[in-house]
């Protein structure tokens, strides 16, 4: 099966130069043979890619250790899901996982526009097939996933125990969706450059694509958060780690993309603006992997280091070199027709929100390579921990927070006083009388003050759309408020999924206030019986056990959570132990309740004097993350959910369809 | 004055702003990050500051002790390549919770992060940085022939 798979990456190799070579010269000679031959070869890539795929999962699951990387990231005792799992575990297997996704996509994308955009297609077709040409190399020439070893290991090296959880089984596959979603409105976008079709139709028919990445990568930063959260137990779910920020940035960039398309699609400005973002955040996704594979900034959790650096540094050159030398060769076409109207106007809330993003993606950048800047320039390392992120990325994000609230109720072009007035007004009031009412409750963390009152600010504003709208349909309609609301959101998916994708933000804030401002945490050393309080819970060490399996040996100390003298529930922070690597690990405990998390850490454990130390953390509002993040991913399907639109037969045209259902 | 014009003062503004708080969280934030050798060479100019350093843990050299806010940890680490020589190190204090990977024996690769005196850094964390060697170790191991725990 493997020299199978050994065969297909070979032969996929050679079609997608192909592809490339034959989409480029047709676009040229304006050859549809050649265009066609390219399309089938892209399709050809994905099989072959599948098979290769198909071909490791066959090799991880009947436990073929004569694979090297079966070997090295698995054994015969990991559960079947984790076995599956490892294909994306290791670095030879994440890069074939990448090319799936990537392939898959570009089949979708080629299906999809198999009517339609004919001149932009073969562009598409050469841009996706050089970036999968590259994938293909590294898995031909650099990382082979299907090496042997000279002789048999009896036994695997086992999934590093870290990531033998369920978060992080789900982490890299959303991630890697959201990362290789970015090239395919990248794709567009170099096709609308090497066309001229410099119109929104490249935007359009990305719209969809766009929002899918985007979904994913937030997805993919949750996800990795909760893992973070759960597995590294330090009490916390973010830590500015160059891997976590690797992630961050093109979601800074992709989340400003998709804001200002709008303009451009409404007012015809940014053309050059949205092919920057675009070509930046494609960029930051190859930036990222660059960064997460190469061990070129030290990262705590970089689970591979290797040589890879080089070669993707080097793409990720060309790449940028080629967009951006398309994008200023075209810049004479890209001028904007029209110019702003108004400081007080939509359009300035959608700008200023997108220099805030473009700004945090920056001083995270900035921040995650400052020790080689600094020492480029000045001959020492300086690396800059979370303060520094915090103190930069906080007040820009409590800009962008604010500006949730502006920019979908300010009028285009120019608001006018009564504008501002009917829809700023009360949001104004509730959010500076949610502060005022939270400083008499006694709160004096100031920061956190202006958060807060930021937040009831933005949720006022979107509440009042959803009431005003409803109020309107019951009036005209004579609708019962329910139906209204339905058929309101139903009607103008875009604009009102995009209100609840907010709300899911504004939740998230919640949660970065609570947990930065008010979190608590104390380290102790008990003996068994002994009782220490924290955030209103008194707890009680009351002992260990221990538990053996053939895969993992457990540790678990029971810590009874006592509420005002009366037990609510025993908690069983444990430590672990995995055989097969020979790896100890931690596992928090959790008890979570709507207003903050208990979290406990069993630090360490004398077995002699049975004396245990406990890490207890009280994380308030810290559950409001995860369920903005549900909200997010409802405003998501709302949004993105087809919409069925009568197209008349007379009036299609390729792209039509898109453009009718998206207005 | 044109909206846009105003538009791109602002901008400008905010840019300078963004940029002072890049440069005013370096100047605070910032903390010197060595390897060990590198350290031990000019250990002499940076008494007093916040330091990151990576090293080995020399094998032979940890003490643990319980204390009631946590594990005391009395450690030196030496060069990545010098395996258990104490010949070039420097000491290193911590009390807190000792990571999971952190070997008592001594031979973990770490790093330490904390206040140096003059002759101890008084680390407020240590990490273990053992997942970077993961895939070449299991490489050596597996051409080796017997890989551990089987």
């Amino acid at each position: 099966m493997t020299d199978v798979g050994s065969m297909a990456l070979a032969i996929a190799w050679v079609m997608a130069l192909y592809s490339a070579v034959m989409a480029l010269i047709g676009a040229r000679t304006r050859k549809r043979d050649f265009m066609a031959s390219a399309e089938h070869a892209a399709l050809a890539v994905w099989g072959l890619v599948l098979v290769a795929v198909a071909a490791l999962l066959h090799a991880l699951v009947t436990h073929d250790f004569n694979v090297a990387y079966v070997a090295e990231y698995s054994s015969s005792t990991l559960p079947l899901y984790y076995t599956v799992a490892a294909l994306w575990g290791g670095q030879a297997g994440s890069l074939l996982f990448w090319l799936l996704i990537l392939t898959s996509m570009s089949s979708v994308v080629h299906l999809q526009n198999a009517e339609r955009n004919r001149d932009l297609m073969p562009y598409v077709t050469a841009t996706l097939m050089v970036v999968s040409l590259f994938f293909l190399s590294m898995v031909n020439f650099v990382t082979p996933p299907f090496e042997r070893l000279a002789f048999t290991p009896p036994e695997g090296r086992d999934l590093n125990p870290l990531l033998q959880n369920y978060w992080m089984t789900i982490h890299p596959p959303s991630l890697y969706i959201g990362f290789v979603g970015c090239s395919i409105p990248f794709a567009f976008g170099m096709a609308a450059l090497a066309t001229g079709r410099l119109d929104d139709v490249w935007i359009r028919t990305t719209r969809r694509w766009t929002l899918l990445a985007w979904f994913f990568l937030s997805l993919g930063n949750l996800f990795g958060a909760e893992w973070a959260y759960l597995v590294l137990g330090w009490g916390g779910y973010w830590a500015w780690d160059p891997v976590e920020n690797a992630a961050l940035m093109p979601w800074f960039t992709c989340t400003a993309f998709l804001h200002s398309v709008m303009i451009q699609e409404k007012k015809n400005m940014l053309k050059i603006w949205n092919m920057v973002l675009i070509i930046l955040t494609f960029s930051l996704t190859i930036f990222g992997t660059f960064l997460t594979r190469s061990g070129v900034i030290s990262s705590v959790h970089s689970f591979t280091q290797s040589g890879l650096g080089p070669y993707f540094l080097s793409f990720l050159g060309f790449m940028m070199v080629s967009a951006f030398g398309l994008l200023l060769w075209r810049l004479p076409l890209l001028r904007s027709e029209n110019e702003l109207d108004s400081l007080l106007s939509r359009e300035t809330a959608f700008l200023l929100n997108n220099l805030v993003l473009v700004g945090l993606a920056f001083a995270t950048f900035w921040g995650t390579i400052f020790p080689v800047i600094s020492e480029a320039v000045r001959g020492v390392k300086i690396t800059v921990g979370p303060p520094f992120f915090n103190k930069v990325n906080a007040p820009l994000g409590l800009i962008l927070l604010f500006l949730t609230g502006v920019g979908p109720v300010i009028a285009w072009r120019r608001a006018s006083w009564r504008n501002l007035q009917r829809n700023f007004f009360a949001p104004f009031a509730i959010g500076l009388l949610g502060g005022v009412a939270l400083f008499i409750g006694g709160m004096r963390h100031y920061y956190a003050l202006v958060a807060f009152s930021v937040c009831f600010f933005v949720l006022s504003t979107i509440f009042m759309e959803f009431f005003r709208g409803v109020r309107a349909r019951q009036a005209m309609m004579r609708e019962a408020p329910h139906i209204a609301l339905a058929r309101l959101v139903g009607k103008n998916r875009r604009r009102y999924g995009g209100y609840i994708i907010h709300i899911g933000i504004v939740m998230m804030f919640l949660a970065f206030t609570g947990t930065s401002a008010f979190k608590q945490e104390r380290q102790i050393t008990v003996n068994p019986g002994d009782s220490f309080e924290l955030g209103g819970y008194t707890l009680r060490y009351d002992g260990v056990e221990t538990e053996d399996t053939p895969h993992i040996a457990y540790l678990s100390a029971t810590v009874a959570v006592l509420q005002d003298g009366a037990l609510v529930e025993t908690l069983r922070p444990e430590k672990r132990f995995y055989k097969k690597p020979e790896q100890p690990t931690t596992e928090v405990a959790i008890r979570s309740t709507l207003g903050a998390d208990l979290y406990l850490v069993l630090g360490g454990y004398d077995q002699d004097t049975k004396m245990a130390t406990i890490q207890a953390y009280v994380n308030p509002l810290v559950g409001f993350l995860w369920y903005g993040g549900l909200v997010l991913a409802f405003g998501t399907f709302v949004t993105i959910w087809p919409t069925r639109v009568p197209v008349p037969a007379a009036a299609y045209v390729p792209g039509s369809r898109e453009r009718v259902a998206t207005k | 004055m044109t909206a846009s014009l105003k538009f791109l003062i602002g901008s400008i503004a905010l840019t300078g702003a963004v940029a002072y708080l890049i440069y005013a969280g370096v100047q605070q934030g910032g903390v010197y990050y060595f390897k060990i050798d590198e350290f031990l060479a000019e250990q002499e100019s940076y008494r007093g500051e916040a330091v990151r350093v990576a090293g080995r843990v020399t094998v032979g050299s940890v003490t643990r002790k319980m204390t009631p806010t946590g594990e005391e940890l009395k450690f030196q680490i030496g060069d990545f390549v010098s395996d258990g020589e104490a010949k070039d190190t420097v000491k290193v204090h911590f009390v807190g919770v000792t990571p999971d990977m952190f070997k008592a024996e001594g031979g973990s690769d770490v790093i330490v992060e904390g206040k140096f005196d003059g002759a101890v850094i008084h680390a407020q964390s240590v990490m273990t940085s053992c997942p970077s060697k993961y895939e070449a170790e299991a490489q050596q191991q597996a051409a080796g022939g017997v890989p551990s725990g089987s």
